[in-house]
């Protein structure tokens, strides 16, 4: 059974942290662009993107990311990464993203426990 | 003709058709799954042939108008490869694709060239054929 696509905001401290879950793919990968656009547009430079929910991310996941984080990075601040699962961490390998991203393995290790 | 019982063979061949758009693209997915499945495939090697067929159909897709056309794919065992070919038939004229049009196109191309064996694409006459082949057990090779 697919698990349901859903993004949960919340924040540590000042930091937004985005919890996506389920499948990122072209269907739903619009839905993420828009929340990630609209807390950048809205003075949050830096995000973290908690991707630990996730059972598949496809290239257009990937495409959506990398254009958050070059508005990130233009507003001077970053895009941090959460992923555990194996089958993901493969993904930002394969597409040379984990030189790209600042990446941790839990929301401890990103600051946002 | 299945040579291997319950499992897919040599010449067996799957098809799939859905109208081309990207929310019906889960379709392919779980077809991909569950041939790669019956032909024997471990588990990292379905889930490389699932993402592998998304990103076929994704090529298939870009640059056109998504939401025309139809979406055929077709799935054939080869001894222990699968071949996977997908065309997007009736295709709207492509339109000249954007800046993270062309980044998602090139993340496709990278997520391809390091799961499959082979793959390709090829345009003619207003359709659109993508394809690959990933060969079964070659991990640890």
């Amino acid at each position: 059974m697919e698990q349901e696509f859903q993004i949960e905001e919340r924040s540590s401290g000042d930091t937004p942290v985005i919890a996506v879950s389920g499948e990122i793919d072209v269907a739903t990968a619009p839905q993420l662009r828009e929340c990630l656009h609209r807390l950048v547009s809205t003075g949050h430079a830096t995000i973290v993107l908690d991707l630990l929910g996730v059972t598949f991310l496809d290239s257009t996941a990937l495409g959506v990311l990398v254009g958050a984080l070059k508005r990130c990075r233009e507003q001077g601040g970053d895009l941090h990464i959460v992923i555990a699962d194996p089958r993901i961490v493969k993904i930002f390998e394969i597409t040379g993203l984990t030189n790209v991203f600042t990446i941790a393995d839990s929301l401890q290790a990103a600051g946002a426990a | 003709m299945s040579d291997t019982g319950d499992g897919l063979g040599r010449g067996d061949r799957i098809e799939l058709t859905f109208p081309a758009r990207g929310d019906l693209v889960v379709l392919a997915r779980l077809v991909a799954s569950a041939v790669a499945a019956r032909a024997g495939f471990d588990i990292e090697e379905l889930e490389d042939l699932r993402l592998a067929t998304n990103e076929l159909c994704m090529l298939a897709m870009q640059g056109s108008d998504a939401q025309s056309g139809a979406l055929y794919l077709e799935l054939t065992m080869h001894g222990d490869a699968i071949g996977a070919v997908c065309t997007l038939e009736r295709a709207a004229a492509a339109h000249a694709p954007t800046p993270e049009g062309e980044e998602i196109a090139r993340l496709s191309e990278l997520i391809l060239d390091a799961l499959v064996d082979e793959h390709g694409r090829e345009s003619h006459d207003g359709a659109v054929r993508t394809w690959l082949r990933k060969q079964r057990g070659e991990h640890g090779a």
